[in-house]
């Protein structure tokens, strides 16, 4: 990037103008009167209402599809199955084994087989009930074991229902193992864990013209979905526009839904050239929509006697449900993680993700690093507890620093605030006193319990990633900023228009900021793997070098000084000299539209290349990683078994925090999606069928639940290949808040949890001296 | 014919015997700032006021407000203090996503009209109906609680 210098120039700026500061996002406004449009608030009256003929069956083959009785009831104007699809009915993420109606096979109860296109819902949802499918049911497999066994049905044909393994290979192990002084080995599992977004998923398509479609929708890949919506259509990319409306909470889940919800309403309206809106409903969003893959991790590790983790070996199995979909990047993330943030010699990791007849899992909110920190966490105090020696002291001695190597042997050189953290999270908690203070009070337990996090940025294994972004100087001298990365709540948008701020000197309220629509946005790539504000932000810094580089070179002409010396501010560019001289940007844009000095700007950005060996598994598996740590204090009922999270204490290395406010917002969020998935999150499925798919049955935490969150405490340890330093925020506070309350509640009363969730029901036996 | 009083003012229109106020509401009023979460009653982002008081639009039928006032965001967004209440959600970061915050500030809207000075406590309790995935609720309760303060130093 020839812009690295003036980015290192403004990176040591001494006070910013915007960045660093919460300043409140323009969005929320919105937002608060009622006024900001989300999917559903798009779809207009006549639009034909779709549903999704779902089968019935965990695993079966389709016999037939009848629809001649739905096709019977007033209102229903079709019923679109497999052959109606033009192109390609493949949907598959990772690998081409996912229809998107299928004709042939079923491979979880929810697999969707037809869509009923009708006048209203009611007519829709007889005409699911009409559509008749006969089916020869096949043995399913459902757990992890049955798919693994020898005699199991193959799912997806193949030699076994493996659909992925992954290794890494690093130090002697035997070696490692024979200079511990203290091993502990367990096996641990974590359950699905469903994202219950408040906003189910959505898709309006409007057939526009001559062979084109507009979709909007519920996303958090733009361009992902328009790729997947032109194979389905058969159509070339061009053809296919897709808008990203306001989306009600993602978390991962939107990114693997929105092809999916998107395609099928495109399909409908392209076939009956009439707009279609196909809207979940929240049983569906709950039992068929991805979830948090299960996964079982057997964990053997060891420290010597000056408490220095020595080895780590680790088994993984990744349940992928009916189809693979991200499940080869979800595994590699938790086999690059698989030593925790902790520098440990020998690591050895295998890891495979198996096919079962459930709903899919997904993405989702720390991606597998929430389950391999669970289990990395688990063994830390365990060890800690056989060296006696104090959990956080044990930790310290052990963690990443600048200087070490992770699981996948990749060289950190800096931006490595993990020690930092911790210290961070113990000072804020006074640890020390605490964990001896607390205990019983008033019949209640009390415990303290803490967990460090780290959380690669962008995609695993060194796959290459980059971003777009583009900005326009209009000749009013404001600004129109274009960026494909999704508004989903976290206001990584926001973060760009700052940065531009930053930059250019610009007014906040002068930029606006167009979120993604494939006809004009740059590709930003996907809003995932908490890249919005890293990737997109530095595509977002890129452009705004560009333009600042010819806005500075005609505003020296105009104002007849060196261009050293123009500074830009507060919509302005100034002489530094003679301050008094200066022009507004409206003159300087018209200035620049008279010469025909380019107002555009395509900003692009791409992190260093980097080396990874999937053999080995060794390499640089991603370019930089955010750190966190929770101390968590939870009271537990022993009468109930109930607990209560009362305070937690967050930190995290930020890079540099672009917006403190932001951070705040997304690590209280993802201490309260933590809280539910360590304590109450249970999503029943019995042979193949979610149980409980709705708020009433599967308990989300509620403003009662939610603890006292104390300050987050922000350390800076900026990255050097990104704006301003800063990393990717989105993740990291799910994983460390999961274990730090799972530690605290042995601390608390003396029993392991080695799966999650901890329900009241759960510890109430285990205080009873049940097996946990 | 049904006739009730939509954010002040009497309005006539047509409902189905089944159909639900929040089906009314936005799909035959245009009124979108009343969400749909769930449609069962359990995630409260379809809130409104009938007389006065918050209840799930998605459960309540819609020939039931014959007579009534229905109050949404739409109406109530000038008053003194939804205005306030507005204003601390802004400032507070209390708004992520923003799908939960019109029912949100609804139930605020509700408890601060009847408790103009609600401890914590009673704050988490009348917004334990609305669900929020976004936030962990802590600005929310923070923005609901300066709302109140800021109202009371005005009078
Ligand atoms: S939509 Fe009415 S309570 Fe959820
Ligand atoms: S802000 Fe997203 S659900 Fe509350």
């Amino acid at each position: 990037m020839e812009a690295k210098e003036v980015f290192e120039r403004f990176s040591e700026r001494e006070s910013f103008l915007v960045i660093g500061r919460s300043i409140r996002r323009f969005d929320a406004l919105d937002k608060a009167l009622g006024r900001a449009k989300f999917t559903a608030d798009y779809v207009e009256r006549d639009a034909l209402v779709v549903k999704v003929v779902r089968s019935s069956l965990p695993h079966a083959l389709i016999k037939s599809i009848n629809i001649d009785e739905a096709l019977k009831i007033p209102g229903v104007v079709a019923v679109l199955t497999a052959r109606d699809i033009p192109g390609e009915n493949q949907i598959g993420y990772a690998l081409p084994d996912q229809p998107l109606l299928n004709d042939v096979k079923v491979h979880y109860v929810g697999d969707p087989i037809a869509l009923v296109c009708a006048e209203n819902e009611e007519a829709a949802f007889k005409g699911v009930e009409a559509v008749e499918v006969e089916y020869e049911e096949l043995q399913a497999v459902y757990t992890i074991d049955e798919a693994l066994s020898e005699d199991a049905p193959r799912i997806h044909g193949g030699e076994d229902n493996i659909a992925v393994t992954t290794r890494v290979r690093k130090g002697d192990i035997e070696e490692g193992f024979s200079k511990a002084e203290a091993i502990v080995e367990d096996i641990y599992e974590t359950p699905y864990q469903e994202h219950m977004y408040i906003e189910p998923e959505a898709a309006y398509a409007i057939p526009e013209g001559h062979n084109k479609v507009t979709v909007i929708g519920t996303m958090q890949s733009p361009f992902l979905v328009r790729e997947k919506i032109a194979g389905i259509l058969g159509w070339s990319l061009n053809q296919v526009r897709v808008i990203q409306a306001l989306t009600g909470g993602a978390f991962g889940g939107k990114d693997d839904m929105g092809p999916l919800v998107c395609a099928k309403a495109a399909l409908a309206a392209v076939k009956l050239r009439r707009p279609a809106a196909l809207i979940f409903d929240r049983d569906e969003s709950a039992a068929y929509s991805v979830k948090r893959y299960p996964a079982r991790i057997r964990y053997r590790s060891g420290a010597d006697a000056e408490g220095r983790m020595t080895a780590a070996e680790v088994d993984i199995t990744v349940d992928c449900g009916a189809y693979a979909n991200r499940a080869p990047f979800w595994l590699w993330r938790m086999t690059a993680h698989a030593a925790g943030p902790y520098e440990v010699e020998a690591v050895h990791v295998d890891g495979k993700a198996v096919y079962t007849n459930k709903v899919f899992g997904g993405s989702f909110r720390g991606f597998g690093d929430v389950a391999m920190h669970f289990a990395v966490e688990s063994q830390m105090d365990m060890l800690a507890e056989k060296l006696g020696l104090d959990p956080l002291e044990f930790r310290l001695k052990n963690v990443l620093r600048p200087g070490s190597r992770t699981t996948t042997n990749q060289l950190l050189d800096h931006s490595v605030g993990m020690e930092e953290c911790l210290r961070g999270v113990a000072e804020a908690s006074d640890w020390w006193n605490r964990r001896r203070r607390v205990k019983r009070t008033e019949g209640k337990l009390r415990g303290l319990g803490v967990a460090c996090a780290h959380h690669g940025i962008s995609t695993s294994r060194g796959a290459p990633d980059w971003s777009a972004a583009s900005l326009i100087l209009n000749e009013d001298g404001t600004f129109t900023y274009r960026t494909g990365i999704c508004e989903l709540g976290q206001g990584s948008q926001f973060g760009h228009a700052k940065i531009v701020a930053e930059i250019l000197g610009a007014p906040l309220e002068s930029i606006r900021v167009e979120g993604p629509d494939t006809d004009s946005t740059p590709n930003a790539r996907p809003t995932h793997g908490s890249r919005g504000l890293m990737l997109g932000g530095s595509a977002a810094a890129d452009a705004a070098l560009r333009l600042r580089s010819r806005m500075v070179k005609v505003a020296a002409e105009m104002l007849g000084c060196d261009e050293g010396d123009v500074e830009l501010r507060d919509g302005r560019a100034y002489d530094r000299r003679r301050p008094e001289n200066s022009v507004s940007f409206r003159e300087l844009a018209r200035e620049m539209y008279i010469r025909g000095v380019s107002p555009a700007a395509y900003g692009f950005y791409a992190p260093p290349r980097r080396y990874f060996d999937p053999e080995t598994g060794l390499g640089v598996a991603y370019p930089v990683y955010t750190f966190a740590a929770t101390v968590a204090e939870v009271e537990v009922d022993p009468e109930t078994g109930e607990v209560k999270v009362v305070e937690v204490w967050p930190s995290m290395d930020v890079g540099r925090a672009i917006d403190p406010l932001l951070i705040e917002g997304q690590i209280h969020g993802a201490i309260a999606q933590g809280l539910g998935f360590a304590l109450t999150e249970n999503l029943i499925v019995e042979e193949g069928r979610v149980l409980n798919p709705n708020f009433k049955d599967y308990v989300i935490p509620s403003s009662m639940d939610m603890p006292r969150v104390s300050n987050v405490i922000i350390v800076e340890k900026p990255y050097r290949h990104s704006a301003f330093g800063a990393k990717g925020v989105g993740e990291p506070a799910i994983i460390s808040i999961v274990s730090a309350i799972a530690n605290a509640v042995y601390h608390a009363t003396g029993i392991r949890f080695r799966t999650l969730p901890i329900t009241a029901e759960r510890l109430y036996r285990a205080l009873r001296g049940e097996k946990p | 014919m049904l006739r009730f009083k939509l954010n002040g003012e009497w309005i006539e229109c047509e409902a189905e015997h089944n159909e639900t106020l929040l089906d009314l509401l936005r799909e035959k009023l245009g009124i979108k700032s009343v969400k749909r979460g769930c449609n069962v009653g359990e995630c409260g982002a379809c809130t409104v006021l009938l007389d006065g008081r918050p209840v799930n639009s998605c459960l309540l039928l819609a020939p039931l407000v014959e007579g009534r006032s229905v109050e949404t965001l739409e109406g109530l967004r000038d008053k003194p203090i939804m205005r306030e209440l507005i204003e601390a959600f802004v400032e507070d970061g209390a708004i992520q996503c923003g799908f939960c915050t019109p029912g949100m500030l609804i139930s605020a809207y509700s408890l601060l009209s009847r408790n103009p000075k609600p401890s914590e406590e009673e704050v988490r309790r009348a917004i334990a109906g609305n669900l929020c995935r976004c936030t962990g609720y802590v600005n929310i309760v923070k923005a609901i609680l300066d709302a109140s303060e800021r109202l009371r130093s005005e009078d």
